[in-house]
Protein backbone atom coordinates (compact mmCIF):
# COMPACT_ATOMS: atom_id res chain seq x y z
CA UNK A 1 0.00 0.00 0.00
CA UNK A 2 1.75 3.28 -1.15
CA UNK A 3 -0.81 5.62 -0.07
CA UNK A 4 -3.51 5.27 2.37
CA UNK A 5 -6.43 6.96 0.20
CA UNK A 6 -10.31 6.24 0.92
CA UNK A 7 -12.11 3.63 -1.23
CA UNK A 8 -13.77 5.40 -4.68
CA UNK A 9 -17.25 5.46 -5.74
CA UNK A 10 -18.36 2.50 -8.18
CA UNK A 11 -21.36 2.75 -10.30
CA UNK A 12 -24.27 1.67 -7.62
CA UNK A 13 -25.08 -1.29 -10.10
CA UNK A 14 -21.90 -2.40 -10.59
CA UNK A 15 -20.84 -2.37 -7.14
CA UNK A 16 -22.07 -5.28 -6.04
CA UNK A 17 -20.41 -7.39 -8.81
CA UNK A 18 -17.39 -5.51 -8.71
CA UNK A 19 -16.77 -7.22 -5.06
CA UNK A 20 -17.90 -10.34 -5.80
CA UNK A 21 -15.42 -9.72 -9.09
CA UNK A 22 -12.88 -9.44 -6.78
CA UNK A 23 -13.29 -12.57 -4.90
CA UNK A 24 -13.16 -13.90 -8.03
CA UNK A 25 -16.90 -15.62 -7.31
CA UNK A 26 -18.84 -14.40 -10.41
CA UNK A 27 -20.09 -16.98 -13.03
CA UNK A 28 -18.23 -16.86 -16.57
CA UNK A 29 -20.81 -14.54 -18.04
CA UNK A 30 -21.29 -12.08 -15.47
CA UNK A 31 -17.10 -11.71 -15.32
CA UNK A 32 -17.62 -10.69 -19.18
CA UNK A 33 -20.30 -8.55 -18.55
CA UNK A 34 -18.30 -6.35 -15.37
CA UNK A 35 -15.17 -6.75 -17.70
CA UNK A 36 -16.96 -5.05 -20.71
CA UNK A 37 -18.22 -2.58 -18.48
CA UNK A 38 -14.89 -2.03 -16.23
CA UNK A 39 -13.07 -1.12 -19.59
CA UNK A 40 -14.86 1.74 -20.14
CA UNK A 41 -15.63 3.04 -16.69
CA UNK A 42 -12.64 4.63 -14.74
CA UNK A 43 -14.72 4.95 -11.27
CA UNK A 44 -14.80 1.35 -11.06
CA UNK A 45 -12.00 0.79 -12.00
CA UNK A 46 -10.50 3.02 -8.89
CA UNK A 47 -13.07 1.25 -7.03
CA UNK A 48 -11.55 -2.53 -8.01
CA UNK A 49 -8.15 -0.51 -8.00
CA UNK A 50 -9.42 0.45 -3.88
CA UNK A 51 -10.28 -3.14 -3.22
CA UNK A 52 -7.15 -5.29 -4.75
CA UNK A 53 -4.96 -2.51 -2.60
CA UNK A 54 -7.00 -2.65 0.84
CA UNK A 55 -8.78 -5.62 1.53
CA UNK A 56 -5.58 -8.43 1.46
CA UNK A 57 -4.02 -5.71 4.00
CA UNK A 58 -6.85 -6.34 6.42
CA UNK A 59 -6.80 -9.53 6.03
CA UNK A 60 -2.91 -9.52 6.79
CA UNK A 61 -1.88 -11.24 10.17
CA UNK A 62 1.18 -11.02 12.37
CA UNK A 63 3.54 -14.02 11.68
CA UNK A 64 3.68 -16.07 15.25
CA UNK A 65 6.68 -17.94 16.20
CA UNK A 66 6.62 -21.81 15.75
CA UNK A 67 7.23 -22.00 19.57
CA UNK A 68 3.93 -20.47 19.84
CA UNK A 69 2.23 -23.53 17.95
CA UNK A 70 4.68 -26.13 19.28
CA UNK A 71 3.16 -24.93 22.58
CA UNK A 72 -0.87 -24.60 20.92
CA UNK A 73 -0.62 -28.42 20.03
CA UNK A 74 0.93 -29.61 23.06
CA UNK A 75 -1.50 -28.13 25.01
CA UNK A 76 -4.59 -29.15 23.25
CA UNK A 77 -3.74 -32.84 22.54
CA UNK A 78 -3.12 -32.48 26.39
CA UNK A 79 -6.43 -31.47 27.00
CA UNK A 80 -7.93 -33.82 24.45
CA UNK A 81 -6.37 -36.85 26.33
CA UNK A 82 -7.69 -35.03 29.48
CA UNK A 83 -11.11 -34.80 27.85
CA UNK A 84 -10.89 -38.49 26.99
CA UNK A 85 -9.51 -39.70 30.85
CA UNK A 86 -13.22 -37.84 32.24
CA UNK A 87 -15.19 -39.57 29.62
CA UNK A 88 -14.36 -42.92 29.99
CA UNK A 89 -13.60 -42.97 34.03
CA UNK A 90 -15.98 -45.90 34.29
CA UNK A 91 -13.50 -47.46 32.69
CA UNK A 92 -10.75 -47.51 35.43
CA UNK A 93 -13.05 -49.15 37.46
CA UNK A 94 -13.69 -52.62 35.11
CA UNK A 95 -10.57 -54.15 36.44
CA UNK A 96 -11.17 -54.07 40.30
CA UNK A 97 -14.05 -55.03 40.39
CA UNK A 98 -14.54 -59.04 41.06
CA UNK A 99 -16.77 -61.80 39.52
CA UNK A 100 -18.16 -62.33 43.11
CA UNK A 101 -19.11 -58.77 43.78
CA UNK A 102 -21.57 -59.06 41.17
CA UNK A 103 -24.04 -61.42 42.93
CA UNK A 104 -23.29 -59.44 46.09
CA UNK A 105 -24.15 -55.86 45.39
CA UNK A 106 -27.06 -57.63 43.63
CA UNK A 107 -28.01 -59.15 47.12
CA UNK A 108 -27.38 -55.44 48.77
CA UNK A 109 -29.86 -53.98 46.19
CA UNK A 110 -32.81 -56.43 46.66
CA UNK A 111 -32.63 -55.66 50.68
CA UNK A 112 -32.56 -51.90 50.08
CA UNK A 113 -35.54 -51.99 47.77
CA UNK A 114 -37.40 -54.30 50.28
CA UNK A 115 -36.77 -52.62 53.53
CA UNK A 116 -38.10 -49.34 51.70
CA UNK A 117 -41.28 -51.10 50.40
CA UNK A 118 -41.43 -51.88 53.78
CA UNK A 119 -40.92 -49.08 55.83
CA UNK A 120 -42.49 -46.41 52.93
CA UNK A 121 -45.64 -48.86 53.15
CA UNK A 122 -47.26 -46.39 55.79
CA UNK A 123 -46.38 -43.11 55.07
CA UNK A 124 -46.95 -43.74 50.76
CA UNK A 125 -51.00 -43.93 51.88
CA UNK A 126 -50.22 -40.02 52.94
CA UNK A 127 -49.06 -38.91 49.51
CA UNK A 128 -51.53 -40.64 47.47
CA UNK A 129 -55.07 -39.68 49.65
CA UNK A 130 -56.23 -36.67 49.36
CA UNK A 131 -57.32 -35.35 52.88
CA UNK A 132 -60.93 -34.17 53.45
CA UNK A 133 -61.73 -30.43 53.06
CA UNK A 134 -63.09 -28.64 56.17
CA UNK A 135 -65.60 -26.39 55.65
CA UNK A 136 -64.53 -22.83 57.44
CA UNK A 137 -66.34 -22.27 61.02
CA UNK A 138 -67.53 -18.76 59.53
CA UNK A 139 -69.94 -20.93 57.12
CA UNK A 140 -71.32 -23.00 59.39
CA UNK A 141 -72.08 -20.39 61.86
CA UNK A 142 -73.72 -18.96 58.85
CA UNK A 143 -75.68 -21.50 57.55
CA UNK A 144 -77.22 -22.39 61.42
CA UNK A 145 -78.14 -18.85 61.76
CA UNK A 146 -79.51 -18.54 57.87
CA UNK A 147 -81.88 -21.88 59.42
CA UNK A 148 -82.54 -19.88 62.69
CA UNK A 149 -84.33 -16.53 60.88
CA UNK A 150 -86.03 -19.03 58.27
CA UNK A 151 -87.90 -20.22 61.40
CA UNK A 152 -88.14 -16.73 62.89
CA UNK A 153 -90.00 -14.89 59.78
CA UNK A 154 -92.40 -18.00 59.98
CA UNK A 155 -92.56 -17.35 63.81
CA UNK A 156 -93.54 -13.64 63.31
CA UNK A 157 -96.26 -14.42 60.35
CA UNK A 158 -98.14 -17.20 63.36
CA UNK A 159 -98.46 -14.35 65.41
CA UNK A 160 -99.93 -11.90 62.33
CA UNK A 161 -102.09 -14.82 61.49
CA UNK A 162 -103.07 -15.14 65.15
CA UNK A 163 -104.04 -11.34 65.39
CA UNK A 164 -106.21 -11.76 62.38
CA UNK A 165 -107.73 -14.64 63.37
CA UNK A 166 -108.93 -13.01 66.55
CA UNK A 167 -110.49 -10.02 64.28
CA UNK A 168 -112.53 -13.06 62.50
CA UNK A 169 -113.92 -15.77 63.94
CA UNK A 170 -113.44 -18.19 61.72
CA UNK A 171 -112.25 -21.32 63.74
CA UNK A 172 -112.00 -23.69 60.39
CA UNK A 173 -110.06 -21.21 58.36
CA UNK A 174 -107.52 -19.97 61.05
CA UNK A 175 -107.37 -23.79 62.01
CA UNK A 176 -106.11 -24.46 58.52
CA UNK A 177 -103.68 -21.85 58.35
CA UNK A 178 -101.65 -23.09 61.17
CA UNK A 179 -101.59 -26.35 59.96
CA UNK A 180 -99.91 -25.01 57.09
CA UNK A 181 -97.49 -22.95 58.94
CA UNK A 182 -97.17 -25.54 61.61
CA UNK A 183 -96.11 -27.74 58.50
CA UNK A 184 -93.75 -24.46 56.91
CA UNK A 185 -91.89 -24.84 60.32
CA UNK A 186 -91.43 -28.53 60.15
CA UNK B 1 1.34 -48.53 7.38
CA UNK B 2 0.11 -45.26 5.53
CA UNK B 3 1.62 -42.05 6.68
CA UNK B 4 -1.74 -40.19 8.94
CA UNK B 5 -0.70 -36.50 7.63
CA UNK B 6 -1.62 -38.21 4.50
CA UNK B 7 -5.35 -39.06 5.09
CA UNK B 8 -8.15 -37.42 3.91
CA UNK B 9 -10.31 -35.33 6.72
CA UNK B 10 -12.57 -38.05 6.69
CA UNK B 11 -11.06 -40.84 6.74
CA UNK B 12 -9.19 -39.25 9.69
CA UNK B 13 -12.78 -38.44 11.61
CA UNK B 14 -13.87 -42.47 10.51
CA UNK B 15 -10.60 -43.90 12.37
CA UNK B 16 -11.61 -41.60 15.69
CA UNK B 17 -15.34 -42.98 15.76
CA UNK B 18 -13.65 -46.03 15.86
CA UNK B 19 -11.83 -45.32 19.13
CA UNK B 20 -8.28 -44.36 18.09
CA UNK B 21 -8.10 -41.15 19.21
CA UNK B 22 -4.47 -40.06 18.45
CA UNK B 23 -5.67 -39.78 14.65
CA UNK B 24 -7.91 -36.29 15.95
CA UNK B 25 -4.11 -35.03 16.78
CA UNK B 26 -3.57 -35.00 13.12
CA UNK B 27 -6.74 -32.61 12.22
CA UNK B 28 -5.77 -30.60 14.93
CA UNK B 29 -2.19 -29.89 13.55
CA UNK B 30 -3.97 -29.72 10.34
CA UNK B 31 -6.22 -26.80 11.54
CA UNK B 32 -4.76 -25.01 14.50
CA UNK B 33 -4.12 -22.43 12.85
CA UNK B 34 -6.55 -21.60 10.69
CA UNK B 35 -9.04 -22.02 13.93
CA UNK B 36 -6.59 -19.52 15.71
CA UNK B 37 -7.13 -17.31 12.83
CA UNK B 38 -10.72 -17.59 12.77
CA UNK B 39 -11.11 -16.83 16.71
CA UNK B 40 -7.83 -14.01 16.81
CA UNK B 41 -9.99 -12.32 13.59
CA UNK B 42 -13.02 -12.38 15.78
CA UNK B 43 -12.02 -11.66 19.34
CA UNK B 44 -8.56 -9.16 18.62
CA UNK B 45 -6.73 -11.20 21.47
CA UNK B 46 -4.38 -13.91 21.30
CA UNK B 47 -4.93 -15.47 24.44
CA UNK B 48 -8.66 -15.50 24.32
CA UNK B 49 -8.18 -16.84 20.52
CA UNK B 50 -5.93 -19.65 21.60
CA UNK B 51 -8.61 -20.64 24.67
CA UNK B 52 -11.55 -20.69 21.88
CA UNK B 53 -10.29 -22.43 19.10
CA UNK B 54 -9.03 -25.07 21.44
CA UNK B 55 -12.23 -25.19 23.15
CA UNK B 56 -13.29 -25.35 19.52
CA UNK B 57 -10.94 -28.94 18.77
CA UNK B 58 -12.67 -30.15 22.28
CA UNK B 59 -15.96 -29.66 21.24
CA UNK B 60 -15.79 -31.49 17.99
CA UNK B 61 -13.89 -34.31 19.04
CA UNK B 62 -16.50 -34.67 21.62
CA UNK B 63 -18.89 -34.63 19.05
CA UNK B 64 -17.42 -36.40 16.36
CA UNK B 65 -20.25 -38.86 15.78
CA UNK B 66 -22.45 -36.17 15.38
CA UNK B 67 -20.78 -35.25 11.96
CA UNK B 68 -22.86 -36.95 9.32
CA UNK B 69 -20.32 -36.49 6.55
CA UNK B 70 -22.72 -34.40 4.32
CA UNK B 71 -20.42 -31.52 4.68
CA UNK B 72 -16.84 -31.27 4.57
CA UNK B 73 -14.93 -31.54 7.67
CA UNK B 74 -13.60 -28.43 8.12
CA UNK B 75 -16.92 -26.62 7.21
CA UNK B 76 -18.28 -28.39 10.16
CA UNK B 77 -15.69 -27.73 12.36
CA UNK B 78 -15.38 -24.06 11.01
CA UNK B 79 -18.58 -23.91 12.41
CA UNK B 80 -17.82 -24.53 15.51
CA UNK B 81 -15.08 -22.44 15.75
CA UNK B 82 -17.08 -19.13 14.32
CA UNK B 83 -20.22 -20.05 17.02
CA UNK B 84 -17.72 -20.00 19.89
CA UNK B 85 -16.56 -16.81 18.72
CA UNK B 86 -20.13 -15.77 18.50
CA UNK B 87 -21.66 -16.97 22.16
CA UNK B 88 -18.02 -15.62 23.23
CA UNK B 89 -19.14 -12.04 21.64
CA UNK B 90 -22.37 -11.90 22.87
CA UNK B 91 -21.45 -13.00 26.03
CA UNK B 92 -18.43 -10.70 26.73
CA UNK B 93 -20.30 -8.32 24.53
CA UNK B 94 -17.43 -5.64 23.58
CA UNK B 95 -14.70 -7.89 25.72
CA UNK B 96 -13.44 -9.20 22.54
CA UNK B 97 -12.62 -6.07 21.19
CA UNK B 98 -11.46 -3.75 24.24
CA UNK B 99 -8.37 -4.63 23.32
CA UNK B 100 -8.54 -1.82 20.79
CA UNK B 101 -6.97 0.69 22.80
CA UNK B 102 -4.16 -1.79 23.68
CA UNK B 103 -3.54 -2.32 19.62
CA UNK B 104 -2.83 1.40 19.68
CA UNK B 105 -0.74 1.11 22.13
CA UNK B 106 1.29 -1.71 20.69
CA UNK B 107 2.09 -0.85 16.96
CA UNK B 108 3.35 -4.83 17.26
CA UNK B 109 0.24 -6.04 17.46
CA UNK B 110 -1.91 -4.56 14.39
CA UNK B 111 -0.38 -2.25 12.14
CA UNK B 112 -1.88 -4.22 8.93
CA UNK B 113 -3.14 -0.25 7.09
CA UNK B 114 0.01 1.27 8.46
CA UNK B 115 3.54 1.19 6.57
CA UNK B 116 7.19 1.84 8.14
CA UNK B 117 7.53 3.07 4.13
CA UNK B 118 5.19 6.62 5.01
CA UNK B 119 5.66 9.61 6.32
CA UNK B 120 4.73 10.50 10.02
CA UNK B 121 1.09 11.76 8.88
CA UNK B 122 0.66 9.07 6.06
CA UNK B 123 1.42 6.97 9.19
CA UNK B 124 -1.28 8.60 11.13
CA UNK B 125 -3.76 8.63 8.44
CA UNK B 126 -2.55 4.52 8.06
CA UNK B 127 -3.43 4.07 11.93
CA UNK B 128 -6.52 5.98 12.00
CA UNK B 129 -7.74 4.18 8.83
CA UNK B 130 -6.82 0.57 10.77
CA UNK B 131 -8.34 1.77 13.49
CA UNK B 132 -11.56 2.50 11.73
CA UNK B 133 -11.82 -0.61 10.00
CA UNK B 134 -11.50 -2.50 13.49
CA UNK B 135 -14.47 -0.47 14.84
CA UNK B 136 -16.55 -0.98 11.68
CA UNK B 137 -15.95 -4.40 12.11
CA UNK B 138 -16.60 -4.41 15.82
CA UNK B 139 -20.06 -2.89 15.55
CA UNK B 140 -21.16 -4.86 12.40
CA UNK B 141 -23.88 -7.26 12.54
CA UNK B 142 -22.88 -10.87 13.32
CA UNK B 143 -23.70 -12.31 10.08
CA UNK B 144 -21.98 -9.83 7.79
CA UNK B 145 -18.94 -9.75 9.79
CA UNK B 146 -18.93 -13.56 10.05
CA UNK B 147 -19.29 -13.85 6.06
CA UNK B 148 -16.44 -11.17 5.60
CA UNK B 149 -13.85 -12.57 7.90
CA UNK B 150 -14.50 -16.08 6.54
CA UNK B 151 -14.02 -15.12 2.49
CA UNK B 152 -11.30 -12.46 2.79
CA UNK B 153 -9.29 -13.30 5.81
CA UNK B 154 -9.62 -16.65 5.57
CA UNK B 155 -10.20 -16.94 2.17
CA UNK B 156 -13.41 -19.43 2.02
CA UNK B 157 -15.58 -19.86 -1.00
CA UNK B 158 -18.70 -18.13 -0.52
CA UNK B 159 -20.10 -21.40 -1.43
CA UNK B 160 -18.16 -23.03 1.57
CA UNK B 161 -18.90 -20.03 3.96
CA UNK B 162 -22.51 -20.15 2.94
CA UNK B 163 -21.88 -24.12 4.56
CA UNK B 164 -20.38 -22.86 7.80
CA UNK B 165 -23.03 -20.47 8.26
CA UNK B 166 -26.03 -22.85 6.83
CA UNK B 167 -27.49 -20.19 4.82
CA UNK B 168 -28.03 -19.72 0.59
CA UNK B 169 -24.30 -18.04 -1.47
CA UNK B 170 -26.82 -15.43 -2.69
CA UNK B 171 -27.65 -14.56 1.25
CA UNK B 172 -23.46 -14.58 1.76
CA UNK B 173 -22.83 -12.15 -1.35
CA UNK B 174 -25.70 -9.63 0.32
CA UNK B 175 -23.63 -9.73 3.42
CA UNK B 176 -19.92 -9.51 2.02
CA UNK B 177 -21.42 -6.96 -0.33
CA UNK B 178 -22.43 -5.18 2.69
CA UNK B 179 -19.72 -5.55 4.59
CA UNK B 180 -17.27 -4.30 2.33
CA UNK B 181 -19.70 -1.40 1.69
CA UNK B 182 -20.03 -0.52 5.04
CA UNK B 183 -15.78 -0.67 5.69
CA UNK B 184 -15.68 1.92 2.69
CA UNK B 185 -17.70 4.37 4.43
CA UNK B 186 -15.62 4.36 7.20
CA UNK B 187 -12.76 4.95 4.69
CA UNK B 188 -14.42 7.25 2.89
CA UNK B 189 -15.27 9.44 5.98
CA UNK B 190 -11.53 9.67 6.71
CA UNK B 191 -11.14 12.38 4.12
Amino acid sequence: MKTPMPLQSACKEFEEDLVLYYYGETSEEERRRVGQHLSGCLRCQGFLGDLQRLLPQMARTEELPQSFWDNYYRETVAKLAQQDERKHWWRALIPSIKIWMVPAFGTVAMAVLVIGLLFGKGNLSSFTVRPTEKIPHEILADENQLQFFESMDLLESLGKLEAQDEQKPEAVNTQSSRVKLQSGIA
Amino acid sequence: MTNPDELRDEQLVELCRQGERHYFDVLVRRYMEKAFRIAFDFTRNTETAKDLSQDAFLRAFANINQFDGRSSFYTWFYRIVVNLCLDHARRQHRVGWESLDRITEEPGERKELADSTFAPDQQAIASEAQRRVDQTLETMPNKQRTAFLLRNHQGLSIADVAKVMKTTEGTVRVYLHRAVAALRQSLLELV
